[in-house]
């Protein structure tokens, strides 16, 4: 620090007024919007998990036995940084692997169904698993690309016509050996993997056939909950428990990481404390709307039986069509426009008109992809009004431009430098796209694609004019089924003119529908962390 | 084929009978703790069921076996579409009609009584449309150029309700003159409520209505402007009734209009206006629009099957059920807010659903 000369003090103290001033404007411009939300957020989890009906003392319970306690172990964790970063790795493994298995659930079990998984197991996802593995034994085949792409083109046909044959088998093994052999066992593979050659703690063997033994032996223990069935429990195996014992296993391992199960351990014991104080004493906690009967039960006109579970899996439907339709296009469109498009000629201009085009797209309104996917999908094409495959394709129109964009922004990122340097190598461009750019192009699509499909699940507009139904009592049957998304059934509730609808089940959905949102971002955020961290 | 129907109708109204009495006997309890003037209505209603009830007796055990073949031969979808007014209702008897049979994939789409003619009943693309007014010539005629004929149902009766604000004092009772006078295609923006009554104060009305689509706007202009459509362009239009009955507690001058349903599970926040149609004002009451008093605003309520979809069993027995229950006290008016038809308007409809079903099965 240079002491000042007089003759600039007077100077600098004009130029810090205006400038704490330009400071201050924009910290408020930022916080503006947080604090508006922030608000609202309140407003609703009040609402929605019914805070009001709580006693006082049951707020200081719960401070007494879970916040104080969990506060004081993050504390803690900032000095001992190795204990926080178990406790966080613990946690998220276990909130990822719930999330994951209740996708899982609501993809497989409720939409396709374990004989339809069973029959595209068989004719596409095992044949890309065992050609992606045979690749990575054995790098110097080059047939393995193409016959992934044969069998990405010919597995679904023929799936679909050997559907009855492979449907009875199906019927003969039933649905929990289904999931033992497409779940289950690759789980098991994973863990043999990453237990030994990974993490390197040795028994790899004797991991995965823990993982299997554990599906087996669980199985009449299992069969007394009421709540969980034989196909849940492999699905929660395969998602949660394997991934969550492999990483209990590495830190177990590690004698200095054992404290960090502290945190987890002082969370559940809090509550369960909590549960057994507030019972002995008789104070009444909230009554939360937002429950799993909610989430379990199809709409009714009475409130406390109210639920979202035929819109949750209607949008999960949805969501998952746009997400496959968008990435196919969308990042088949950024790569030729970015890689293949020429450069000079009439080519050239007609390239530009197409970038252009596609960034004036991003910003039409929704509406609009509404009656386009009225007039082209459900009329002109006829794929019906309001069914699955209408809506998929319409949303996809509506966030294709989006995915488009940023996939070009990520593609454009990788520097002309490595291009040039696989170029040098006598790479050609095909080679180029797929080993150097593509790789580290994928954080920047992963990201820019999830939070686009956040944007197309919280559409209403375009749904209602392609004549998605407002209520619907069973969730979405197949492609060409009628559904329901959560906006719209929201909406509906939205209208329903007695206040524990208006306060309490249309907050319980927008949560639900907030916590469908937040999850899908922060998978962005750790896949970008993940493929960012990588060495490249 | 028409033997094979009329047997099932027999055997779901049995059903729906013994569903209904169950249902009125709760309504009549409720009905005589409360007071005497329902009372006597519910029983009524209570009477009528059992004799439907009684003309289908039969063996209960054979009742069972029948019952339980019937709930798994239904499977099909049902695409319902039309009215917001109609919409809660539609959805609660969905709902009960949902649970008895599972295989029956039911979606309702609130879109307008006109919205739903216009772009899903008569292009064929939904099987029952709602509507808070009759159709209109010109929609029949749209819609039999689509060979699609639709067959008229009353389901309940609705009493218009035309609403103002709490601290509003002085227009708690108007004449319809009045309301055409506030309403009218004339009425524009500036016209105070000291215009329309000089005793009234000299402030600007905001008027919060319904929108083109909706057959609430359809059957307001009717009746209170005599022609349909006639209707003031300076007011807020909207499908919401929440947003109108949120329009009018934000103001002390405004005026609304909506169905029923809406205020009477709402009564605290707006007031509703006693009507006078000559023969002294009177309020808006389940008793009122079912007796006729409450005049010209009390107007029925309906849905529109589409012939060609009431040959599909799911469809014809959804129907039936849906005319059943229009008489059903505790669902139609104690949690949805209409008033049920009577049991001689649901059988009369009843009647004219099972020869249409024939109909359209021959």
């Amino acid at each position: 620090m240079a002491t000042p000369t007089s003759s600039e003090t007077t100077f600098e103290s004009v130029s810090r007024t205006k400038g704490a001033v330009f400071e201050y404007l924009t910290l408020g411009a930022s916080l503006f919007g947080l604090v508006a939300l922030g608000v609202l957020l309140l407003y609703v989890f009040w609402d929605a998990f019914g805070l009001a009906t709580a006693e006082i003392a049951w707020y200081g319970a719960l401070v007494i036995c879970v916040v104080a306690p969990t506060l004081g172990f993050v504390a803690y964790a900032r000095r001992n940084t190795v204990a926080g970063e178990v406790a966080l790795e613990l946690v998220s493994t276990a909130m990822g692997g719930l999330l994951a298995g209740f996708g899982v659930i609501a993809v497989i079990e409720v939409i396709a169904g374990p004989a339809v998984w069973f029959a595209y197991f068989l004719t596409v996802v095992a044949p890309l698993v065992g050609l992606f593995l045979y690749n990575r034994a054995r790098p110097e085949v080059t047939w393995v690309g193409l016959a992934m792409l044969g069998v990405l083109i010919a597995g679904p046909i023929i799936g679909t016509l050997t559907l009855d044959t492979l449907t009875q088998i199906e019927s003969l093994i039933g649905g929990p050996f289904v999931y033992l052999l497409s779940l289950v066992l690759p789980a098991a593979v994973i863990a043999r993997y990453v237990i030994d050659d990974y993490l390197e703690l040795g028994n790899g063997n004797f991991a995965a056939g823990l993982v299997v033994a554990v599906a087996f032996f669980a199985v009449p223990l299992i069969d007394t909950l009421p709540l969980v069935s034989r196909s849940v429990w492999l699905i929660f195996l395969s998602t949660l428990v394997t991934p969550l014992g492999i990483v209990a296993w590495k830190n177990l391992a590690a004698p200095e990481n054992r404290v960090g199960f502290a945190g987890p351990g002082i969370f559940i014991g809090g509550v369960g404390l909590l549960l057994i104080v507030t019972d002995a004493l008789g104070l009444s906690g909230p009554t939360p709307w937002f429950d799993w009967q909610y989430l379990t039960s199809n709409p009714s006109r009475f409130a406390d039986q109210a639920g979202l579970y035929s819109a949750i899996i209607g949008s999960v439907f949805i969501i998952v069509l746009v997400a496959l339709i968008t990435l196919a296009l969308g990042v088949g469109a950024a790569i030729f426009l970015e890689e293949y498009a020429p450069d000079s000629g009439p080519g050239a201009a007609i390239a530009r008109l197409i970038r252009i085009n596609i960034s004036n797209l991003a910003g039409v309104p929704s509406v609009v992809y509404g009656i386009l996917g009225l007039a082209v999908f459900a009329n002109l094409v006829g794929l019906g009004f309001g069914t699955v495959i209408t809506a998929a394709l319409t949303l996809s129109l509506l966030i294709l431009p989006i995915v488009i964009i940023s996939a070009r922004e990520a593609i454009r990122a990788v520097p002309d430098s490595i291009r040039n340097a696989s170029y040098g190598m006598g790479a050609t461009k095909w080679q180029t796209t797929r080993n150097i750019v593509l790789p580290r192009a994928i954080p920047g699509i992963l990201t820019g694609t999830i939070l686009a499909l956040g944007r197309a699940i919280g559409e209403t507009a375009p749904l209602i004019m392609i004549g998605v139904a407002t209520t619907k009592f069973s969730p979405p049957s197949g492609l060409f089924s009628k559904t329901t998304a959560m906006p719209m059934q929201i909406f509906a509730w939205s209208s329903y003119p007695s206040a524990e609808f208006q306060h309490g089940v249309v907050a319980a959905g927008v949560v639900t529908l907030l916590v469908v949102l937040l999850t899908m971002n922060s998978i962005a955020i750790l896949l970008r962390n993940k493929f960012e961290t990588e060495e490249l | 084929m028409a033997h094979d129907s009329n047997g099932l109708s027999d055997r779901v109204s049995r059903r729906k009978f013994i569903a209904t009495t169950g249902a009125t006997g709760i309504a009549a309890i409720a009905g005589c703790s409360e007071g005497g003037s329902s009372g006597g209505s519910d029983g009524e209603s209570g009477d009528g069921s059992s004799g439907d009830g009684g003309s289908t007796d039969g063996g209960s055990t054979e009742e069972e076996s029948t019952e339980t073949a019937t709930e798994q031969s239904l499977s099909g979808e049902i695409n319902i579409t039309g009215s917001s007014t109609v919409f809660p209702l539609a959805t609660a008897v969905a709902e009960e009609f949902q649970k008895m049979h599972s295989g029956v994939d039911i979606s309702v789409q609130s879109t307008g009584s006109g919205g739903g003619f216009e772009n899903f009943f008569c292009p064929g693309e939904s099987d029952i449309n709602n509507a808070s007014r009759p159709i209109k010539d010109s929609e029949t005629q749209n819609c039999n150029s689509n060979n699609v004929n639709p067959h008229e149902i009353k389901v309940a009766t609705d009493a218009l309700t035309v609403i103002i604000n709490n601290e509003n004092d002085w227009a708690t009772e108007m004449t319809v003159d009045e309301l055409a006078q506030i309403w009218g295609p004339e009425a524009g923006s500036g016209q105070t409520w000291a215009d329309i009554n000089s005793d009234w104060p000299d402030e600007e009305i905001e008027r919060f209505g319904a929108a083109e689509t909706s057959g609430t706007f359809d059957y307001f202009t009717e009746v209170i402007n005599g022609e349909e459509g006639a209707h003031t362009q300076d007011y807020e239009p909207t499908e919401q009734d929440r947003t109108i009955v949120q329009g009018v507690t934000g103001s002390q001058y405004a005026i609304g209009y909506l169905g029923f349903a809406y205020y009477s599970q709402n009564p605290d926040q707006v007031t509703a206006v006693a009507v006078d149609n000559g023969n002294g004002p009177v309020k808006p009451t389940l008793e009122t629009a079912k007796s006729g008093e409450y005049a010209p605003l009390s107007r029925p309520l309906f849905t529109y099957p589409a012939m060609s979809a009431l040959s599909e069993q799911h469809i014809a027995e959804f129907c039936r059920y849906f005319v059943e229950q229009s008489a059903n006290t505790e669902l139609v008016a104690n949690q949805v807010g209409y008033v049920p038809n009577s049991q001689e308007e649901m059988q009369t409809e009843l009647d004219e659903l099972n020869s249409a079903i024939e109909e359209a099965n021959s």
